[in-house]
């Protein structure tokens, strides 16, 4: 878990491709990641388009281009604020806080490793399947989200933010990518 | 007749009374509908009080909090109960902060177009549907988008999140955990219930259903529920009221019993002497069963107190029971002077019928029931069951000493002028408001209880109890219409400060000409499909996605406006109907406010908005209504007192006799009155109820003591009856009186007051006492 630990404050570039079924391709998206410590995180989204999410303790606000900030507090999505508080904890390689909501499982394949995070609660999981993080000596390569309802995203980090990808980007190609040696 | 058959009698009695008080629980209606006990509206305000303060939407409302556990246990708990709740039919709605996409029923949901205000500023065209789709395709970039989703290719712009938006309280608590919480980290929920806020046994219901559902949620008991709200404090209030009546009149009976025994040394009288006031009290729900059906509570407490002057008739039986007579030789010697009392009060209590108001004309059908059934039965049946052995009252010494002392006593003729000339300067002298109008104020709520009831409506951002906006209009949708025409200046008062938030009716439900406009701007399919098309060019979605908004949007076109009663269907619909009434052909809408800071400028900018807009306030209007009863109370005793005066003189057939009867009656009343009012007591309708039963006892002691009697034994026997009287009735009313209760208070000590002075000033006043028996 140390070996995910960053020091706040710390940017991280990433790419996401975000599979959603209602889109005929993959949403392909570049931003930054602002890790402010424990109870701070921004995401922000720069391009196709300019959004900034700021997660400040309870708090998340969201701020797209030419639109006033919508406010808005986690408790209004409860499922939300587990995913988000574990987007932080694994930034600030928070384990209590990720045991606290999700079932953990390390795989280690010297140097590449894999987190897989299982959430634990039925609210969670009706939206979550599970969270899978790997990653290669001390530094996270990769975040992939698997949605309940068969949605999904890849975040490619630092580095490989700027791999070059197939248009439209495959899964198995993503998976690939991450689990490559450094 | 022998014993057995006359306990057979008794008892025989006692078990009829039992059966016809089975009878009449099953038959009688106690309601609480104030309709049946106020007088008839006068005006527009006051009828609107009268059909709608029970059903008033925000005296509906129940107040919950749940704390004393951690924030997710709580929340937990909240949705729970909003969930068993929301199943049951006695709530109207249940709010814990809880968003549900499903404001709409599936078949009301192509009306989402008429409804959200989106199409007032806006065209689905190629412009506006880009900007939208380019936002959804962000939403998607996030994840945990399930329910947007769902919604998306039906309702792309989203209306139905905006109208959820819409329908949520103006003002809400912070969220935490998904539900509301207060600052004090109490999870919290407001529930209205079907139930008017002033059915107190409908709302005992419903708060028993909160409280059971509460504690069938698992971890409840970790937890703590506080419900609080107008209907929960008003069943408070009468649950600690008949409490302490209860236990204050307990311990009243037993003082009786020990009185009873004292002054005739027999067990037997115990079982008779109850038995008149009891078939007269039947005879009096029989008699509201037959003429009215149903009867409020406050005017069944009034008869009830009215009818006390019955307990005095069996008294009178059993102190003038002379050695030797028969019980039926006895009750002759009494039994004119009794029905003279009894019928003078009939007639005087004719004026109560012929006030025009239903709690009075009730009123005097109960009393006038009872007393004739009570009289009938001290006549007729109790002689038949008394003991052919019973002791003579006038053989005791210490009577003939009082009786004595009594006579010796000097009855100076400026005596009763003085006291005349005293009352009236006390009543000049009072320091407190004559009347006291606030019926509330004489069952006041603990103060811990409104305390944290106006914690828990400010933290809810719950609507004022006291303040309605009131729109009038022809029709439903001229009252929507209204609504709309003055949201925009509603809109400034809550900038001004004035008030915190105005719920109005046009909220919820546009009238037919903003429904018809906006269906107006709605696009025909081909234009809809081709801005559509042009919209979505270089986004991601797939083809055919949008179909069904398509779809919706076509058959929005073309439908008939939705209707009030159609609305009223749907999961708002019930927020809607407590909103907009009908009343005589004529609608009602009923804005409620929360916070109100500034009634009077209020008030002031509603009169200003012109139409029918008006700020109601419901205690004005309801002190008003208890005014005009008032003053028709006053107005029947007024005639009452004529009537009794006419009787008795007529029953005499000499003016004098009769002056010496109602003179002292009178002016105990009067002195009673000026006690009361210099020691600070607001008057109210108790008080005068209370006024009356004293006078009602007051005439048989004067009556009794005016009474020439042929030999001193039975003057004797006269003072006894009426100390046993006065002794019972100071006990019982004083006891009251000493209640923590004010409206117990108010009764106990204005009929204690009243009967010591009516005693006091009857033998001061008596004619005959200082003369006669002098020699005997």
């Amino acid at each position: 878990m140390a070996r995910l630990a960053r020091p706040a404050p710390a940017t991280t570039r990433y790419t996401e491709v975000r599979f959603v079924h209602l889109l005929r391709k993959p949403l392909l998206l570049h931003g930054e990641l602002d890790y402010g410590g424990a109870d701070h995180l921004g995401k922000r989204v720069l391009a196709p388009y300019k959004e900034a999410t700021v997660i400040a303790g309870d708090a998340v606000s969201v701020t797209r281009e030419g639109r006033a900030p919508r406010q808005f507090g986690l408790e209004r999505a409860p499922q939300l604020q587990a995913l988000l508080a574990s987007f932080s904890a694994l930034l600030g390689g928070d384990a209590g806080t990720l045991r606290k909501y999700y079932t953990l499982e390390l795989v280690e394949n010297a140097p590449n490793w894999k987190l897989t995070l299982v959430p634990k609660d039925s609210g969670l999981a009706r939206h979550l399947r599970r969270i899978v993080v790997d990653g290669a000596a001390g530094e996270p390569r990769c975040f992939s989200l698997n949605e309940a309802n068969g949605d999904g995203s890849v975040m490619l980090l630092g580095a490989l933010a700027d791999a070059k990808l197939a248009d439209p980007p495959g899964a198995a190609a993503l998976d690939a990518l991450c689990r490559a040696a450094p | 007749m022998s014993e057995t058959r006359r306990i057979a009698l008794i008892v025989a009695w006692w078990l009829l009374l039992l059966a016809g008080a089975l009878a009449a629980q099953r038959l009688l209606v106690v309601s609480s509908d104030l309709r049946s006990f106020m007088p008839p509206a006068r005006n527009a305000d006051q009828k609107l009080l009268l059909d709608e303060i029970g059903e008033g939407p925000a005296s509906q409302l129940l107040l919950l909090a749940v704390g004393g556990a951690p924030a997710d246990t709580l929340a937990a708990l909240s949705r729970g109960l909003n969930q068993r709740l929301g199943s049951d039919p006695r709530f109207v709605r249940i709010l814990n902060g809880e968003m549900s996409a499903d404001a709409l029923d599936a078949q009301l949901l192509p009306y989402r177009y008429l409804l959200s205000p989106t199409l007032d500023h806006a065209r689905f065209d190629a412009d506006y549907l880009r900007d939208e789709l380019q936002q959804r395709v962000q939403d998607l970039g996030a994840p945990g988008m399930d329910l947007l989703e769902q919604l998306l290719p039906r309702d792309p712009t989203l209306e139905v999140l905006k109208l959820a938006e819409r329908w949520t309280p103006p003002r809400m608590p912070q969220m935490r955990s998904g539900v509301w919480f207060s600052p004090q980290g109490e999870a919290l929920l407001l529930v209205q219930t079907r139930a008017s806020g002033f059915d107190p046994v409908a709302q005992a219901e419903a708060i028993g259903a909160v409280q059971s559902s509460f504690d069938a949620l698992p971890s409840a008991t970790s937890a703590k529920l506080t419900i609080s709200g107008a209907g929960y404090i008003g069943m408070r209030v009468a649950s600690a009221t008949r409490a302490e009546a209860e236990w204050l009149s307990a311990l009243g009976t037993a003082g009786f019993i020990v009185l009873l025994l004292a002054a005739y040394r027999r067990f037997g009288v115990l079982a008779l002497a109850a038995l008149p006031l009891a078939s007269g009290a039947l005879a009096g729900i029989l008699a509201i069963v037959l003429v009215f059906g149903s009867m409020h509570g406050i005017t069944l407490a009034f008869g009830f107190t009215l009818l006390g002057v019955a307990q005095e008739y069996p008294i009178r039986l059993f102190s003038h029971r002379r050695a030797g007579a028969d019980a039926q030789t006895s009750v002759l010697g009494v039994w004119p002077l009794l029905r003279l009392a009894i019928v003078s009060a009939c007639i005087a209590y004719v004026a109560f019928f012929a006030s025009g108001v239903a709690g009075l004309e009730q009123l005097a059908v109960f009393t006038i029931a009872g007393l004739l059934a009570a009289g009938f039965a001290t006549r007729w049946l109790l002689p038949a069951v008394m003991p052919p052995k019973f002791n003579d009252v006038a053989d005791s010494r210490w009577l003939e000493r009082a009786r004595a002392a009594l006579a010796r006593m000097p009855r100076p003729r400026w005596l009763p002028w003085s006291v005349l000339a005293l009352a009236v300067l006390l009543l000049w002298l009072a320091p407190t408001p004559l009347w006291q109008n606030d019926l509330a104020a004489l069952t006041p709520a603990p103060q811990q209880l409104l305390q944290r009831e106006g914690e828990l409506r400010a933290a809810l951002g719950a609507p004022d109890i006291r303040y309605l906006l009131v729109l009038e209009a022809a029709s439903a949708d001229d009252v929507l219409r209204e609504s709309e025409r003055i949201s925009a200046q509603v809109d400034k008062w809550i900038s001004d400060g004035f008030v915190d938030a105005v719920e109005l009716p046009s909220r919820y439900l546009p009238s037919f000409g903003v429904q018809h406009a906006r269906q107006q701007n709605l696009p025909d399919r081909a234009t809809l499909t081709a801005a559509l098309g042009a919209a979505s060019k270089d986004l991601p979605f797939a083809e055919g996605t949008f179909a069904p908004f398509l779809d919706d949007v076509e058959q929005a076109r073309t439908l008939a406006p939705i209707t009030p009663a159609q609305f009223m269907r749907s999961p708002f619909g019930a927020r809607l109907q407590a909103m907009l009434v009908e009343r005589q052909q004529h609608w009602y809408g009923l804005a409620t406010l929360s916070g109100v800071h500034d009634a009077a400028a209020l008030a002031a900018a509603a009169s200003a908005l012109g139409g029918n807009a008006r700020l109601l306030d419901l205690k004005a209007a309801s002190e008003a209504l208890v005014i005009d009863y008032r003053a028709r109370i006053l107005v029947a005793l007024g005639i009452a007192l004529l009537l009794l005066a006419v009787t008795v003189a007529v029953a005499f057939r000499d003016l004098a006799r009769a002056w010496h009867v109602i003179a002292p009656m009178s002016l105990a009343t009067l002195l009673a009155l000026a006690v009361l009012r210099i020691s600070g007591v607001s008057l109210s309708l108790f008080h005068l109820v209370a006024l009356t039963l004293a006078a009602g006892l007051g005439l048989h002691y004067a009556l009794f003591f005016e009474r020439r009697v042929e030999d001193a034994a039975e003057a004797r026997r006269t003072l006894h009856a009426t100390l046993v009287c006065v002794l019972s009735a100071v006990l019982v009313f004083g006891l009251l009186a000493t209640s923590s209760v004010p409206v117990l208070r108010a009764i106990g000590l204005t009929v204690a007051l009243g009967v010591a002075f009516h005693f006091c000033l009857s033998i001061q006043m008596a004619p005959h006492s200082a003369r006669s028996h002098a020699a005997d």
